[in-house]
């Protein structure tokens, strides 16, 4: 946050200049020092102690204090402390639990002054007393603290901390007889050094092992302790009972802290594991941190601050074998780099805006800025003195709506909606589309539906063309009522051709299906007589299981077909298109295969005429008046849905695609349309479009669009009857013989749209059932239940 | 015109990322503040707080959604160098009665060993599949093998970018012919021009994300990167936040011409970029049809860019971030004062040229 601008700070006549540099250790680090007067360092580790002078460009090596032939445990050090008051005087924390002072005054090569073997284990700490020359505290994994006089061989007095090892000990600056110690249980003890019988306050700090502390350095009694919770907290030490001012949550254990001087809210720190990060932070921003350094590339040991009176300078040892000096102007800002902004495009066209309050303040009149990244510190600078504490961001959250219900996608759901893809003549899909569209205001859509129409059923042929139109028109029409026909009449012989075709993988399934064929009589024959009910879906819905016989069918017989022989029988080709589909997972037999089919011919007989009469009606429309056969128009056409889709209107491109069926589909490879299908169904769903997308997927021509609505979902349907789950297969239980989807109301086969009472499973046709629950609430089958729809 | 909802969101501290769900109806917020917050519209239109828990140990970067298939799902990505993966429960009876919403944790990625500063699930069409991106500039991919078992992810790819990487986008195409891509941009600062966005593709044969593309010319620090929703085109539309705004189209060059195998040759073009922020660039976002995009910057304001038939990119609109009109409207010589019409507004400046083209 603060920018340093200067590398150099006057301090009371002497200077600090320095620069970021590093320098490598002989061996990891577990601890550093600064002399006071900020020129020298100490560096003590298990193999390493080492004082060092901080010059101008580099460090540079000034004293090893480890002398002797034989390295000493007593030299393995986990802590170093440089007296404040006496340039002379260290002490050092040794892991096999002595602390040791030395004296740099000494002449020999030996500097050690004097040791104290008090401690049974690891001596975790040490600590001068910051006003007195003679008084070190020290801390052990032992639990005991113990304050010597450095005029006396041995302590002066021992703190029992009554519970587990003492992590950190610390004097206080503010009070001369108090210090602080933290516990691995999370206690932090307050005690009086004249007292050591019982501490003068406890209390439960954080969660686990407490780390570190560090009293703040201006006299306000605040304490800052870190611990393996990953929080950094800051102590009101002055009411009677301690005070939590204020939280850092950082993201790892915190194994150390020290207050920034001359900050009143920063203070740095560093983990003992995963992060080798230095932080620093404003505790008044308590998720961000204010700067972080990141020299090292092992796990940071300790940290100094260079001298007491000045913020920019960091020092640091690691165990990566490097003592750092860090400059506050070099640090990397997280906050800088944060992204003050958020911004999401809804589906409707509303947007998402979260943004800085600062950048979103209503100043209607603000002067556009001309720098570029500056600007959120500038802005911070601005507003910094107005507000109580600048510290802490907080954004704006705001939705930007369009008008209320559907907002600017409003013409796509009704589009969507709206739009009739199938089932009418061309002509009519066409007129109905442009409607449409027009209405909705989208007059070049409008006008594409329109043109569609005048190319592909306008009356008038070219003369030349017509004889041969004619021949193929007859020739087409027979085809046509053959397709409607083949089911039945063709069935015999090509059932066995595909039985043939089939013998090699699904011979097992056949002879199963024929061992069974009685019930599928029944089956078949309930489903003609439902059939015949509605006519027109009577088709798509039964042809569903014989795409073998059609999909053989189709390479032979449509192929001769010219292409506009194919135009009058809008309803057709899709219809077979869908039957070209894949097998769905649950491929029902074909029921066409077996001879006995042929006795519902009449069923269907009846249906087709009526579907070929239609056709034929069309056909006699189907003449152009221009004299270029539709052909002519095809790449133009393609040219055309190429356009709407690269304009990002793929829900035109997929409609005229569905609707102009196998007079464009040629022109566009399979691929794009597949792509454009997946990417209109998408849009769909993202709209909870079910339905139409599901219309869609059914219409679709492509393999693997008709499959995504055939894969994934299993429906477990038991008998109403005798209540066992029913085959996967047919309407017919195969326990109790009873076709079970029978219509509480007709008592006919319900296919298609099956409504019924959770309660007691009785249901039938959705009409049916409407009809009958406008008058009785009670079943309609007479068993007594009040049945509930939802 | 827009209408500015304003919505106490109760972040602690800056919120970076917005983000609505597959259907609209839901957003999610992050924050530093280490939460992630999940906002439900209601039937009045109004936004409301379902829930709230703290995601991290760190700055939340980035919050995104999975597609609903796999359930209600949650993606957030932070400084503390995890990404983590979040469930909402239902029937939790408790909550319910508060009106929130349950979220567990179901699995956290620690591969990064520094900031993770973006998450985003692949397309639908891959599975279920998550990138990351860290400020070591090392882009991560995952996969859930099992989509109903949430917990168990495994790292499939490691992209190394070299740059400190900020932002990602899957290229959302879901043609056969585009293999998966994703752009990767980095906010790295270092005076050193080096190209800030790259673009790798997954190559079938080595099985291996391979470098396809860099923008040479994005040199600045990128903050936000989008790939327009593909709806269908030949071609991809790729926007950068950086210091201004920029569009790229990236039109595959056929297969045929290139050597098979090899990744895919693109013809770059940039087709548009905007300094109108005046400021550095922060976040891009696209409508879902990918004709409008959004961009918000330093400036505090919230700009749209539309394509006329020329495929010539205007400001269509600026939002103020407080819901006020902003001044310099004006200036944007294009500015079109209703918004909402947008798109209907397009079909029609579009007619002429494709009436005229069926003419010809």
């Amino acid at each position: 946050m603060e920018k340093m601008s200067r590398v150099t700070t006057a301090l009371g006549g002497s200077v600090l200049t320095g620069r970021t540099m590093h320098c490598h250790l002989d061996a990891p680090a577990n601890a550093i020092s600064v002399c006071r007067d900020a020129a020298q360092v100490v560096v003590a580790g298990r193999s390493i102690f080492k004082i060092y002078a901080i010059e101008e460009e580099q460090f540079v090596e000034k004293l090893n204090l480890r002398v002797g032939r034989k390295p000493s445990l007593n030299l393995s050090c986990a802590d170093v402390v440089w007296h404040q008051m006496d340039e002379n005087l260290l002490a050092t924390a040794a892991t096999n639990g002595v602390v040791v002072t030395w004296n740099l005054g000494r002449p020999s090569r030996n500097k050690q002054d004097q040791l104290f073997t008090e401690h049974k284990r690891t001596v975790n700490k040490v600590c001068f007393h910051p006003t007195e020359a003679h008084v070190l505290l020290s801390g052990s994994q032992d639990g005991f603290m113990k304050c010597f006089d450095l005029r006396r061989k041995d302590s002066v007095s021992t703190f029992s901390g009554q519970s587990e090892s003492v992590r950190d000990v610390q004097f206080s600056i503010r009070d001369y007889f108090t210090f602080a110690s933290t516990f691995e249980n999370g206690n932090v003890q307050l005690w009086d050094i004249r007292r050591p019988d019982r501490c003068e306050r406890m209390f439960t700090a954080h969660n686990g092992p407490v780390f570190c502390c560090d009293w703040h350095p201006e006299d306000r009694g605040w304490l800052a302790t870190g611990g393996r919770d990953k929080m950094v907290k800051v102590w009101d030490m002055t009411t009677h009972r301690a005070k939590e001012m204020h939280c850092v949550q950082t993201i790892a254990s915190v194994a150390r802290v020290k207050w920034r001087p001359e900050c009143r809210h920063h203070l740095a720190t560093c983990s003992m594991m995963v992060d080798h990060n230095i932080y620093v932070w404003d505790v008044r921003r308590p998720f961000v941190p204010a700067a972080m350094f990141e020299e090292h590339r092992d796990v940071t040991t300790g940290i100094a601050w260079r001298h007491p009176h000045d913020p920019s300078f960091l020092l640091s040892g690691s165990k990566d074998s490097s003592l750092c000096q860090h400059l506050f102007r070099d640090a990397s800002q997280p906050v800088e780099r944060a992204n003050p902004e958020g911004l999401c495009y809804g589906l409707f066209g509303d947007l998402a805006f979260a943004a800085k309050e600062s950048l979103v303040a209503a100043e209607s009149g603000r002067k556009p800025y001309t720098g570029d990244r500056r600007h959120p510190i500038f802005f911070k600078r601005k507003l910094d003195p107005a507000e109580p504490f600048a510290g802490l961001a907080s954004s704006a959250l705001s939705v930007f709506e369009t008008e209320p219900g559907g907002g600017a996608m409003r013409w796509f759901v009704d589009t969507a909606e709206r739009y009739a893809l199938a089932g009418r003549p061309l002509a009519e899909l066409c007129d109905h589309n442009a409607k449409v569209a027009r209405e909705l205001g989208r007059n070049q859509v409008a006008q594409t539906w329109t043109m569609l129409r005048t190319i592909y059923c306008s009356p008038g042929l070219l003369p030349t063309a017509n004889l041969s139109h004619s021949v193929g028109k007859g020739g087409s029409c027979g085809l046509q009522l053959m397709n409607s026909f083949n089911l039945k009449d063709m069935a015999p012989g090509l059932g066995s051709e595909t039985r043939l075709d089939r013998s090699k993988g699904d011979a097992r399934s056949d002879t199963v299906l024929l061992d069974s064929s009685a019930t599928l009589i029944t089956n078949e024959d309930n489903e003609e007589t439902e059939g015949s009910d509605v006519p027109a879906d009577y088709l798509l819905g039964d042809v569903e299981g014989e795409d073998d016989e059609l999909y053989l069918l189709d390479p032979e017989h449509t192929h001769p077909e010219e292409p506009e022989c194919v135009l009058p029988q809008e309803a057709f080709p899709l219809r077979h298109e869908i039957v070209d589909t894949p097998p769905g997972p649950e491929h029902l037999q074909d029921k066409a295969d077996s001879p006995h089919v042929s006795g519902s011919e009449a069923d269907v007989a009846s249906l087709a005429p009526v579907d070929s009469s239609f056709s034929l009606l069309s056909v006699s429309h189907a003449l152009y008046d221009s004299r270029l056969p539709p052909d002519f128009f095809s790449v133009l056409v393609r040219d055309m849905l190429h356009f709407y889709a690269e304009q990002g209107d793929v829900q035109m491109a997929v409609s005229v695609l569905i609707v102009l069926g196998e007079r464009v589909r040629k022109d566009i490879d399979e691929q794009t349309q597949e792509h454009w299908y997946t990417s209109y169904i998408d849009l769909l769903q993202r709209f909870r479009l079910w339905n139409v997308s599901n219309e869609v997927v059914k219409l679709s021509t492509s393999r693997a669009v008709s499959c995504l609505n055939q894969a994934s979902t299993t429906l477990h349907v038991n008998c109403s009857h005798c209540k066992r789950p029913m085959s996967s297969r047919g309407w017919v239980c195969d326990r109790c013989h009873r076709c079970a989807s029978m219509c509480a109301v007709c008592h006919h086969v319900v296919k298609g749209l099956f409504v019924w009472c959770q309660g007691c499973s009785h249901g039938g046709h959705l009409q049916h059932i409407m009809k009958w629950l406008e008058g009785s609430s009670h079943c309609p089958a007479g068993c007594g239940h009040l049945c509930e729809y939802s | 015109m827009f209408v500015a909802r304003s919505i106490a969101a109760d972040h602690k501290d800056l919120i970076h990322d917005v983000s609505f769900d597959f259907h609209g109806r839901r957003m999610a917020t992050c924050s530093s503040d280490q939460s992630v917050k999940v906002w439900d519209k209601s039937e009045s239109g109004d936004w409301h707080c379902t829930a709230s828990w703290k995601t991290h140990s760190g700055s939340v970067w980035r919050v995104t959604w999975a597609h609903p298939e796999f359930g209600q799902v949650l993606a957030s990505c932070s400084f503390d160098r995890t990404a983590a993966v979040w469930e909402e429960i239902v029937g939790e009876s408790n909550d319910k009665l508060r009106g929130q919403s349950h979220w567990v944790k179901r699995t956290t990625l620690v591969d990064s060993r520094t900031s993770v500063t973006d998450v985003k699930f692949a397309p639908k069409h891959m599975g279920l599949m998550l990138a990351t991106c860290s400020a070591d500039g090392i882009v991560r991919i995952y996969e859930a093998p099992d989509v109903m078992n949430l917990s168990q992810w495994s790292l499939q790819h490691e992209i190394s970018c070299k740059l400190s990487c900020s932002c990602i986008s899957w290229n959302p195409s879901s043609s056969r012919a585009h293999s998966p891509m994703i752009a990767v941009g980095s906010d790295d600062s270092s005076p050193n021009a080096m190209a800030k966005v790259q673009i790798f593709e997954y190559n079938e044969n080595t099985r291996k994300y391979a470098k396809a593309e860099t923008l040479m010319t994005v040199t600045d620090p990128v903050h936000d990167i989008a790939f327009a929703p593909n709806l269908g085109r030949s071609f991809h539309i790729l926007a950068i936040a950086t210091k201004d705004v920029r569009i790229f189209t990236l039109k595959p060059v056929r297969k045929e011409l290139t050597s098979s195998g090899g990744p895919t040759k693109f013809e770059l073009h940039i087709v548009a970029q905007f300094d109108n922020h005046n400021s550095q660039v922060w976040r891009v976002s696209w409508n879902i049809t990918g004709t409008v995009l959004a961009s918000s910057g330093d400036d505090g304001c919230v700009r749209l860019w539309k394509a006329n038939y020329m495929d010539n990119w205007k400001c269509t609109g600026i939002l103020k971030g407080n819901g006020s009109p902003v001044n310099g409207s004006s200036q944007q010589g294009n500015s079109n004062p209703s918004l909402g019409s947008n798109i209907p507004s397009l079909q029609n400046s579009l007619n002429g040229s494709s009436a005229g083209r069926k003419h010809n």
